[in-house]
């Protein structure tokens, strides 16, 4: 499974939508998904790949989820790097 | 109705060990945020993480040893605090008067040290032999408690627990009670020792901790910064005052209050809006009488918006004559005992007619665009003033202060 559709994963079951309807360029404002929900989607993110995304990878209001999903693979690859 | 005065404050926070010496380092724009010492940095998230930790005290200098023991840090900022405040005001309560005098604190998290001690013991060290004395240093109560004890109290004594609002919501609580004339005088303010590596990480996945520093209304605001401390006021009636020839530091003019019952962490404009409004109405105030506002301005992209919008809705044209600052980038985020650090602020820059600044204000962002006296201190004139404090939970309570009469 490639990380865009792990991460859509998470994303539809907290946001309660059908992974269809998360598209990269939605933020997750956009799919209803705010404030300390829009959290517990990264913290759940984070446990799922076991890293730490920081908080310049984590704008709800404007960053599109195609974005977290690149910042996930960062931190993917620092991960194997160590 | 009784009105109600000011004629003492204590204060202990990363800005000093006093109201005088946290006063004056709020009116030279100093801060006490730094790189955080207490936790190895090594074990955050984010190992910069600066906060606004009190240093060098010496409990011992202000404290009876034999009492110590009983002190989580909590409990001994509200007791170096209450000493102060107590001192200032001349007043004893070894008479008739320790029966009609209450003692309210707010307070947040509570004896949060010698808990996560505890804990590390338990779940680190796998030990279970505890300190005797933990639950009565942890119980929220114990800074009230402490406070009667030493000074004799017998009124109503008790804790208030609203979060960052917990503050103002105590000195609400004592101000009523004076009121309804249930007491003649009250010990009031809140305190927080909360820079602990537990709540540290707490705060962190929460993600509104500042990777870099707090700076309240401006652009590229990132996040709150922790700080910890107490301040603590005498209340009194102004006629008890005057009798007495005491020194009045200000006169508390009205409380308002009011739940968001919207979002458990997101703020509400209306919610604020309303607190603000309330304690003009209990003060008899109309908002152009509103000189200089103590925001909330924790430095989160939430809050700072939301109260901008909040003083709009209030003041009307009014808004952009006020003179708004958060005196957070310099002793930090109190959380319980915030409330009571700003009013040290509120009451200094009526007594003093300089507003302290907000600092770290890199420049203007389009959803905050009112004066929120940057950088640099202001002289001017201060007949009135507002403390707001709006608390996770969308629990508001603002305090309403007038000059001396």
């Amino acid at each position: 499974m490639s990380t865009q559709q792990e991460v859509f994963e998470i994303i539809s079951k907290q946001a309660k939508i059908e992974i269809d309807a998360v598209k990269p360029e939605s933020t997750l404002k956009d799919l209803g998904v705010a404030s300390l929900d829009a959290i517990e989607v990264i913290f759940d993110i984070e446990e799922h790949f076991n890293i730490n995304l920081p908080n310049e990878d984590t704008d709800f209001d404007t960053g599109t989820v195609g974005q977290l999903v690149e910042a996930v693979d960062r931190q993917l690859a620092l991960k194997t790097a160590q | 109705m009784p009105r109600i005065v000011i004629t003492g404050m204590g204060a202990i926070c990363a800005l000093g060990h006093n109201a005088a010496d946290t006063w004056q380092a709020m009116s030279e724009g100093r801060s006490g945020v730094a790189p955080i010492r207490r936790v190895l940095p090594q074990r955050l998230r984010n190992p910069a993480l600066v906060v606004a930790e009190i240093s060098d005290f010496e409990p011992r200098a202000f404290i009876d040893e034999a009492r110590l023991p009983f002190l989580d840090s909590f409990s001994q900022y509200a007791l170096v605090a209450a000493n102060e405040a107590i001192a200032q005001s001349g007043l004893s309560f070894r008479n008739e008067r320790a029966a009609r005098t209450a003692v309210v604190v707010g307070v947040g998290v509570a004896g949060e040290e010698t808990r996560e001690g505890f804990y590390q013991k338990l779940y680190g060290e796998q030990s279970t032999r505890f300190h005797p004395l933990g639950i009565v240093r942890i119980m929220g109560n114990a800074p009230p408690s402490q406070i009667s004890m030493t000074h004799g109290i017998t009124g109503p004594t008790f804790t208030v627990a609203s979060a960052c609002a917990s503050s103002n919501h105590a000195i609400a609580q004592a101000a009523l009670m004076m009121r309804a004339g249930l007491i003649d005088a009250a010990v009031v303010g809140g305190t927080e020792a909360c820079i602990t590596p537990g709540l540290l990480h707490a705060w962190e996945a929460m993600r509104v901790l500042s990777p870099d520093t707090c700076r309240p209304f401006s652009a590229n605001r990132r996040g709150l910064v922790l700080g910890e401390g107490a301040a603590m006021f005498v209340l009194e009636t102004l006629e008890s005052a005057q009798a007495r020839g005491a020194t009045i530091l200000a006169e508390l003019a009205g409380v308002g209050m009011s739940a968001d019952a919207g979002d458990i962490a997101a703020p509400s404009d209306a919610g604020a809006a309303a607190a603000m409004r309330a304690a003009l109405t209990d003060a008899g105030m109309q908002p152009s009488d509103i000189d200089y506002i103590n925001a909330h301005g924790t430095g989160t992209v939430a809050n700072d918006s939301t109260e901008t919008r909040a003083i709009h809705q209030v003041f009307g044209e009014h808004a952009r004559r006020l003179a708004i600052s958060s005196t957070k980038p310099m002793h930090g985020h109190v959380l319980g005992g915030g409330g009571a650090l700003e009013l040290i602020a509120t009451i200094g820059a009526l007594r003093t007619g300089i507003v302290p600044p907000t600092l770290n204000y890199l420049g203007p962002d389009p959803a905050c665009d009112l004066d929120y006296v940057p950088n640099e201190a202001r002289v001017m004139p201060v007949q009135a003033a507002l403390s707001n404090s709006f608390a996770f939970g969308g629990l508001n309570a603002v305090v309403a202060v007038r000059k001396a009469p």
